[in-house]
């Protein structure tokens, strides 16, 4: 009950600040704009009867849209009837002649707006509001609800607009309340259950676009980069929302869920032979090794494997390296400037913030990085 | 799961709703093939990337979310194979435990080296090509030649996205105009917008051909000619079927900014008559909002009966509508062309048909996907009955009209009576898209009913000899069939058929 009433204000005050402006002549106003991916921003309105409404449409979206509103019920007869226009569809606007099309409005280019004025109906019911252009018309769509109490349905369980949109205005207004987290986390990403460690190659912040995100036990997270061959951050709280990425036909990285406490600035970690030299890198994929991933690379065609562990405490990430058949001195770089972690290495020399190990030791060796702000920073901890 | 109940809500609607549009009718396509679907497991968001058939028969399909499965069609158990993998939109078997898949990152082998049914190994193939970040640059593929060289599509970048900080690849900003107004898709990352070609035991790629949009679709047929299917909008005024071959370029300009040979200059800007010129021409259009709007695989009927009587012709999904099309080829004046129907339209079928694969029984699966654009999510399986289906089997160009082929033996008063030939034609400009025009808007130019002046009917009625008032090369030749009908009175599944005349009978 709290749940749904905190939920209709969000709502109420989501219309009253931005889409629904009523004028002292007693027109209501209502902006709706085409969006990419094929969606109105707005897909759910509450009018009066017999009210004075001018919507205000405007493309913001890279195609061309229509407009039109129908009969209640009559959505898809008027979408497949503009399939059907066929060749004609352009000439006609994709507007079907029906007496179910109660208003329409002709195709709008890209970043064009125009207007629609009308009565809303007196009958009371859910106009639908659709755009016919072929292939649009079944995912893009709202609702305009005529009704005198202007109440309207649970937004999770309307019918009359898209299934995308049953869920996300809620969560996006919403979304410090831990009951849409847990409405979240309720979700089924995937037809299993994802158990740490496992990874997603996918768009993350900071990092090349060949990112790998992988999830750790204990409650950590890393970065690595399959494009530069190298660790980029970790954070711990979550791991990633990627409801976003997976929405498609969007620029958009997965988000990161908790706090980065760590950030790798080191271009070349491991330097084979001449230290000043640039390497050649080259990312050759990963084996999992007990369900951890096993970076495999090449730095100058010597083969690098690379496999990050959290530490036992959760208070860092260990990497442990392989490279079996090193045959000069190999070299490790990190953050060593970095005063809020402490670096325990189980080979090799420092020399100069470098780790400078013999070929033999570069066949096995462990970086094992202890986080002071794991350890001292418990406020951002469950 | 609630999402695919109030899926297959709507899909239940739709399909209603279509039937009640044509109730006296008998439906003889149902009568040739009927259209299955399959369930997918719990919590799949099933947008499928790719399907393909074992070695033992299973059928393995990746999904955008990054899974790949397996799914036994005996025993209808799906098990889980891969995860965790960047939108992989191709899948091609090498056995029973290994895969290639074109994921957007890389062309990765994944394989199951210690026998528990789970991949262990995710390899990388080849990743020799740019990414800028930009949410359109899916890729496309792999597909095998019979010298084992893999092929695959690199797609431009929207218009409707940015570039991330950091890249991978060489950046060229002449790959893009930023024109306000115009929309065009663009290439800032080598190969964008390429075909290409990985010879086996390599990981480099050669850039194979240029000139691509958004090339959702590779496929052989079986004398070897590669296929390439691409979306209508800018540059592409309406969807395309390509004959691809080495060093050609098929009209998009971005791409040309990596072609080694390109003398400098924002391509898009070139003089229209010179890219022109040097571009080959579409072996097939897809008439927007008439037959096609988003092309996606080519797949060659390799069933060899199996499937109907279609055998070596193309079937190609559509995104746009409940449609897979039906691709005939024939070669004119030594280049290959031809004309497009629908195969199945409706019937249970969904939008959003992105792959095809052919099962060891003959039957044709498909995969369906939305990603945001309008499609849907799933896979469904299209069976052929044994029952010969009523259809026009080829049209071919001659001197002077066309020869339609049916499967069946036609009904003589109705194939000579000229009322059921209605032919138009038209052609696509080829251009850069005017300011402020919608991503999807295609203008048909020269729109011109043609009259046909003769029919001759072969003595086995399966063939009609049509004489046209005239044949123009450059255009489209679109034919409506009236109520032609087969000896049992019985009509035609699809009366529309589009042949896209670029020579004439020499």
């Amino acid at each position: 009950m709290m749940h749904n009433l905190k939920v209709a204000i969000c709502i109420f005050s989501y219309f009253l600040c931005f889409q629904y402006v009523k004028a002292q002549n007693s027109v209501t106003t209502i902006k709706i704009s085409a969006i990419s991916g094929m969606q109105f921003d707005l897909v759910r309105f509450s009018v009066k009867p017999n009210e004075q409404i001018k919507i205000v449409l405007n493309n913001m979206d890279d195609m061309s849209h229509n407009f039109l509103i129908t009969k209640p019920g009559k959505r898809l007869d008027i979408v497949n009837a503009a399939l059907k226009l066929e060749e004609r569809g352009p000439r006609l606007n994709y507007i079907p002649a029906s007496p179910d099309v109660l208003w329409s409005v002709s195709v709008i280019p890209a970043n064009q707006s125009t207007s629609l004025s009308f009565t809303s109906p007196s009958v009371p019911g859910a106009y639908p509001y659709v755009c016919t252009i072929p292939g649009h018309g079944f995912i893009m769509y709202g609702v305009m609800y005529v009704s005198t109490d202007g109440i309207l349905p649970n937004i999770v369980t309307d019918l009359n607009i898209p299934p995308s949109r049953r869920v996300e205005k809620l969560l996006s207004i919403n979304s410090n309340s831990s009951m849409d987290h847990e409405k979240i986390t309720l979700q089924a990403q995937h037809p299993y259950e994802s158990v740490s460690p496992y990874l997603y190659r996918i768009f993350m912040e900071d990092a090349g676009p060949a990112a790998i995100a992988v999830s750790l036990p204990n409650d950590l997270s890393y970065c690595w980069d399959a494009g530069t061959c190298r660790f980029r951050y970790a954070w711990s709280g979550g791991f990633v929302d990627n409801t976003q990425i997976w929405k498609g036909h969007a620029n958009v990285n997965a988000k990161i869920v908790g706090a980065i406490f760590y950030r790798d600035n080191t271009l070349y970690p491991i330097l084979v032979g001449k230290p000043e030299q640039v390497p050649l890198i080259e990312f050759r994929g990963y084996s999992l090794v007990n369900s951890y991933p096993e970076f495999h690379y090449t730095v100058n065609d010597i083969d690098v494997f690379e496999l990050i562990i959290p530490r036992d405490d959760g208070k860092g990430l260990i990497r442990k390296f392989r490279i079996p058949e090193a045959k000069d001195d190999v070299w490790f770089t990190c953050n060593t400037e970095s005063a809020s972690v402490e670096y325990e290495v189980s080979a090799g020399t420092w020399v100069n913030g470098k780790l400078k190990l013999s070929a033999d030791e570069a066949k096995s060796f462990s970086v094992n990085m202890l986080n002071y702000s794991l350890v001292y920073n418990n406020r951002k901890k469950k | 799961m609630t999402i695919h109940l109030k899926l297959t809500q709507v899909f239940f609607a739709c399909f209603l709703l279509f039937s009640s549009n044509s109730p006296a009718n008998t439906d003889p396509i149902n009568k040739a093939y009927s259209v299955q679907t399959i369930q997918t497991p719990p919590g799949l968001i099933s947008e499928t990337g790719g399907l393909a058939f074992l070695p033992d028969g299973r059928l393995v399909a990746c999904f955008i979310r990054g899974e790949i499965m397996i799914y036994t069609p005996k025993t209808n158990q799906w098990k889980l194979f891969a995860t965790g993998l960047h939108e992989p939109l191709g899948i091609q078997v090498i056995s029973n435990s290994e895969f290639l898949v074109m994921q957007r990152p890389e062309l990765t082998r994944i394989k199951d080296t210690d026998g528990d049914g789970l991949a262990d190994v995710y390899e990388k193939v080849t990743d020799d090509f740019g990414i800028s970040g930009n949410y359109h640059e899916f890729n496309y593929g792999p597909v095998k030649d019979s010298k084992g060289n893999q092929f695959i599509a690199l797609n431009t970048a929207s218009q409707g996205g940015s570039v991330k900080p950091e890249i991978r690849g060489a950046l060229n900003n002449l790959g893009r105009d930023m024109t306000p107004g115009i929309y065009e898709m663009y290439s800032v990352v080598p190969f964008r917008g390429w075909v290409m070609k990985l010879v086996p035991g390599t990981r480099k790629l050669q850039p194979y051909a240029s000139g691509f949009r958004s090339p959702n679709g590779l496929g052989f047929d079986l004398e070897g000619n590669l296929f390439v299917t691409d979306n209508q909008s800018d540059w592409v005024e309406t969807s395309t079927l390509y004959h691809v071959r080495e060093g050609k370029f098929y009209g998009h300009p971005a791409s040309l900014v990596w072609n080694k040979d390109w003398k400098g200059g924002k391509p898009v800007l070139s003089p229209l008559d010179e890219l022109d010129k040097m571009r080959t021409k579409a072996a097939v259009l897809f008439p927007q909002g008439i037959m096609a709007n988003s092309p996606s695989q080519p797949l060659c009927d390799v069933t060899e009966g199996k499937f109907g009587p279609f055998a070596g012709q193309l079937f190609v999904g559509e995104m746009n509508r409940a449609r897979i099309i039906r691709v005939m080829l024939e070669k004119v004046d030594g280049e290959l062309q031809g004309a497009c129907i629908p195969f199945i339209d409706g019937h249970g079928l969904r939008r959003g048909n992105n792959r095809l694969a052919f099962a060891p029984d003959g039957s044709l699966w498909v995969g369906q996907i939305a990603f945001g654009w309008g499609g849907d999510q799933g896979i469904q399986r299209i069976v052929f009955n044994g029952d010969l289906p009523n259809d026009i089997h080829t049209m071919k160009l001659t001197k002077n009209g066309f020869d339609l082929t049916f499967t069946q033996a036609i009904e003589k008063a109705t194939a000579l009576n000229p009322e059921n030939y209605k032919f138009r034609h038209y052609y696509y400009k080829y251009q850069r898209k005017p300011k402020n025009q919608g991503a999807d808007t295609s203008v048909q130019q020269d729109i011109q009913e043609v009259s046909v002046t003769g029919i001759k009917i072969s003595a086995d009625r399966k063939k009609v000899s049509l004489k046209m008032a005239a044949l123009k090369a450059g255009y489209v030749y679109e034919l409506k069939l009236g109520n032609i009908t087969n000896t049992k009175a019985e009509p035609l599944t699809n009366k529309l058929i589009c042949y896209t005349l670029n020579k004439l009978v020499p």
